[in-house]
């Protein structure tokens, strides 16, 4: 079976998707341009294709981390026999070429899919073949410059296995993942404004195509960003979650500007406005993602989430300034297309909170870009090393940060075109008031940082806001309806489920602002040493290493403290912070300890390395109020997108028959 | 009229946000050095966070277990400089490691918050009496 080996498969595969893809690129694109339809047919079949192919690739691949082929050269690079199977499956993800080809293959899915929904339009063959283009790339890096199925000739007995640091929790399994779907689920809207640039049809129709796309690709993108948060803070030690860091900065960056893309697409919808905004926001977004590519595998940021240096750097690179220049370059030709040609009516109006929700986001992001990539300027200016500390960070966001959440609360209150000053003025009141009220309440019981206060205030504030627009909508529909209140809301939720759904959304914001501000305002942060049977306490907890475990599977070796945490004499829960190490010469591993509850958590890491005769734990001991708000927003706000996307139940049919009842009755 | 307003206004908030943002940056900016770099102009780094990255010298690390204080010398063969560091040393904390040390210099002695273990395969430690390549120690350092 020598000619037959895995890895030439997984070659051959890649190859092949990487020809299919360029096949589906260039008639796609010659199909679009001379309207044959049977070209057009001709690129959709091979997107499929390209899926399958690809997709065999992939189960190549992991066929052979499961059956620990080390001939083929990504297995022998970052898998291990001893690794339990969910870590194999995994570690199709967990290193630099994987990576690339998981990012390809969802892609090749999302196109195939596309293919075969999307609605008939002068748009699609020219959306796909973009798509198809951008595969192109992909395939081709994993195809020519990375390719992990190369065959080695003196296969390894075993391998290092994945970084420990991702070996460490489940949701190594879960984040990448989520990550690239929401980068590659925002690809579609890119491919459709290009395509609408392309055909000079700027109008809504390519919005409308892809809302669905969109949301889904942004509540992805927004859900992998708050996992890989709880994933630090869960793995990392140091009870943190956002450390400003370079990868962090850019998965965040594309979700700011795709967030202003999502409200200006309203504005578009609407009246007709902002679409040149929205067509450079979306352009944006893609270029953001493919620099955030870049910049996390090139090597050229120092960062404890990078992929580290390799070949693929400059490829991304250039892909990059491709996708750049044809992005904007493509804008400007059709501008006349796509500029606005009437101004605001006013300024005060729904399409000026949007414009300034587009400008907020705008300045937040540019300001973590600024931040990001200072250091490379600095660098190659000078040559000195530095980095960009969380400071800065710190404090250009913030006000920023509390200004959307101002914008949030008005926002929606505003009527469109403009705002007639009796009801916008009865509205403000209102929303003053709950500022006040909640501010009152936080400096009352004791609160003075100035961003937590002025948090628990707009948080007040948005609460009045939401409460305020659910009201206007429910109170003309109990008027006209006999049935219980509860009753009303339930159908009104159902009719706009987009309205719903922002609403939600909006909710979740709040919670998780909340969340940050006072994790992140009133966390405490201490050194512990306990020797065995002895406490110490911490933030009203007493703390005991009671004992010490050790535990050896096949795949590492743990030792650890239990830790028995009691609060006025009661025992509340035994807590176990261990160290894993994963293979033998590997650095120990820190995992923490978490109990989490509603109101905070208590974080226990082990500094020190307990051994049989180690007399005492060093415990780093980290009190996060209200942290878990965070993961609840964020678990709200992917409920909300969902909510938002499921169809809404059809009111007329729904009005008859209730109407019908109710006659019957009379 | 109304556009020159739009433009002063934007002009203007650019310009507020512009030197805000300088500032910021100039104070977050985390400079790393090497001990003998640090020592050419030291005035340049007073009163400023900075990574300083360099060898543990071999003797010097004593470790306060009551106060959980960790002192110790870190050198690149050219200078040398005392750290005071609070918590315990991780585990490949040794003698002739790499590491990073995160901090301010407070009266001579680099006063650090953050210490980070440097774990390299590239950089083999000098034998006692060989010099150190300092330019190498800095790449696998960084």
């Amino acid at each position: 079976m020598h000619y037959l080996q895995l890895g030439h498969l997984g070659s051959a595969s890649i190859l092949l998707a990487f020809g299919l893809a360029l096949y589906s690129a260039v008639v796609g694109v010659l199909g679009a341009r001379r309207r044959d339809a049977r070209l057009q047919t001709s690129a959709r079949l091979a997107t499929v294709a390209t899926f399958l192919v690809t997709a065999t690739a992939v189960a190549v691949m992991e066929a052979a981390l499961i059956t620990n082929d080390f001939s083929v050269l990504y297995v022998a690079e970052h898998s291990r026999i001893a690794s339990p199977l969910w870590v194999k499956i995994v570690t199709l993800w967990a290193a630099l070429e994987g990576s690339i080809l998981l990012w390809g293959f969802l892609l090749t899915g999302y196109t195939a899919v596309l293919a075969f929904t999307a609605p008939l339009s002068p748009l699609r063959p020219w959306a796909l073949a973009i798509l198809s283009s951008v595969q192109v790339f992909f395939l081709g890096v994993v195809a020519f410059l990375a390719n992990p199925f190369q065959t080695l000739p003196n296969p390894p007995m075993d391998g290092p296995g994945p970084n420990a640091l991702l070996q460490n929790h489940w949701m190594m399994a879960v984040h990448p993942v989520l990550m690239y779907l929401g980068f590659v689920g925002l690809t579609v809207p890119f491919a459709y404004a290009m395509a609408a640039l392309i055909t000079r049809r700027p109008g809504t129709e390519w919005m409308v195509q892809t809302r669905r796309w969109t949301l889904t690709g942004w509540g992805f993108l927004g859900a992998a960003i708050v996992a890989g948060g709880w994933w630090s803070y869960e793995v990392l030690g140091w009870g943190g979650y956002w450390a400003w860091d370079p990868v962090e900065n850019v998965s965040f960056m594309p979700w700011l500007t795709a967030t202003a893309f999502i409200h200006g697409v309203q504005v578009q919808e609407r009246r007709r406005m902002l679409k040149s905004w929205n067509v450079m926001l979306i352009a944006l977004t893609f270029c953001l993602s493919i620099l955030g590519t870049f910049l996390t595998r090139s090597g050229v940021v120092s960062s404890v989430h990078a992929f580290g240096a390799g070949p693929v750097g400059p490829a991304f690179l250039a892909f990059f300034v491709l996708v750049t220049l044809f992005a904007f370059g493509l804008i400007a030709l059709r501008w006349d297309d796509v500029r606005d040609r009437a101004e605001l009516d006013a300024v005060v109006s729904r399409e000026g909170g949007f414009l300034g929700g587009n400008i907020l986001f705008l300045a937040l992001t540019f300001a973590v870009l600024l931040g990001t990539l200072f250091p490379l300027v600095v660098e190659a200016l000078s040559g000195q090393r530095v980095t960009v500390g969380p400071p800065f960070f710190d404090q250009v966001t913030l006000p920023l940060w509390m200004l959307v959440l101002l914008l949030m609360g008005i926002g929606p209150l505003l009527p469109w075109r403009r705002a007639d000053g009796s009801s916008l003025r009865r509205n403000l009141a209102w929303l003053a008031g709950g500022f006040v009220v909640a501010g009152g309440l936080a400096l009352l019981l004791g609160m003075r940082e100035i961003y937590p206060t002025l948090t628990v205030a707009l948080a007040g504030y948005n609460l009045v806001s939401l409460g305020l627009l659910l009201s206007q909508a429910l109170v003309p529909r109990l008027r006209l309806s006999t049935r219980a209140p509860m009753a009303v809301l339930w159908s009104y939720a159902h009719e706009s489920r987009r309205r719903t759904g922002s609403m939600i959304a909006h909710l979740a914001i709040v919670v998780v602002a909340i969340g940050i501000a006072f994790s992140s305002g009133y966390r405490v942060d201490q050194q512990l040493r306990i020797g065995f049977n002895q406490s110490a306490t911490f933030q009203g907890y007493t703390l005991t290493p009671v004992d010490r475990f050790m535990e050896r599977t096949a795949s590492r070796i743990t030792s650890g403290a239990v830790v028995r945490v009691s609060k006025n004499g009661h025992v509340l829960t035994t807590l176990r912070p261990r160290t894993n190490i994963f293979g033998s010469g590997s650095r120990p591993v820190t995992k923490p300890a978490v109990m989490d509850t509603f109101s905070h958590d208590l974080y226990l890491s082990l500094d020190n390395t307990i051994g049989p005769d180690t007399t005492y734990v060093v415990l780093r001991a980290v009190y996060s109020p209200l942290v878990s708000w965070i993961w609840f927003g964020g678990l709200l706000l992917v409920f909300g997108v969902v909510f938002s996307l499921l169809p809404a139940r059809r009111r007329l049919a729904e009005h008859t028959a209730t109407a019908a009842e109710e006659a019957a009755k009379a | 009229m109304r556009k020159v307003v739009y433009a002063v206004l934007g002009v203007a908030v650019l310009g507020v946000a512009g030197f805000m943002i300088y500032k910021a940056l100039n104070n977050s900016l985390v400079y790393f050095v090497l001990p003998n770099e640090y020592a050419k102009d030291p005035s340049g780094f007073a009163n400023r966070t900075i990574r300083l990255g360099g060898l543990v010298e071999p003797g010097t690390v004593h470790f306060n277990d009551n106060t959980l204080q960790l002192h110790f010398i870190i050198t690149d063969s050219i200078q040398s400089y005392p750290v005071e560091y609070q918590g315990a040393p991780p585990d490949l904390f040794k003698a002739n490691q790499g590491v990073v040390v995160e901090g301010r210099f407070q009266k001579g002695t680099f006063v650090s918050d953050q210490l980070l273990v440097k774990h390299s395969s590239n950089y083999k430690p000098p034998k006692p009496g060989q010099p150190i390549d300092v330019n190498m120690l800095k790449k696998t350092l960084q």
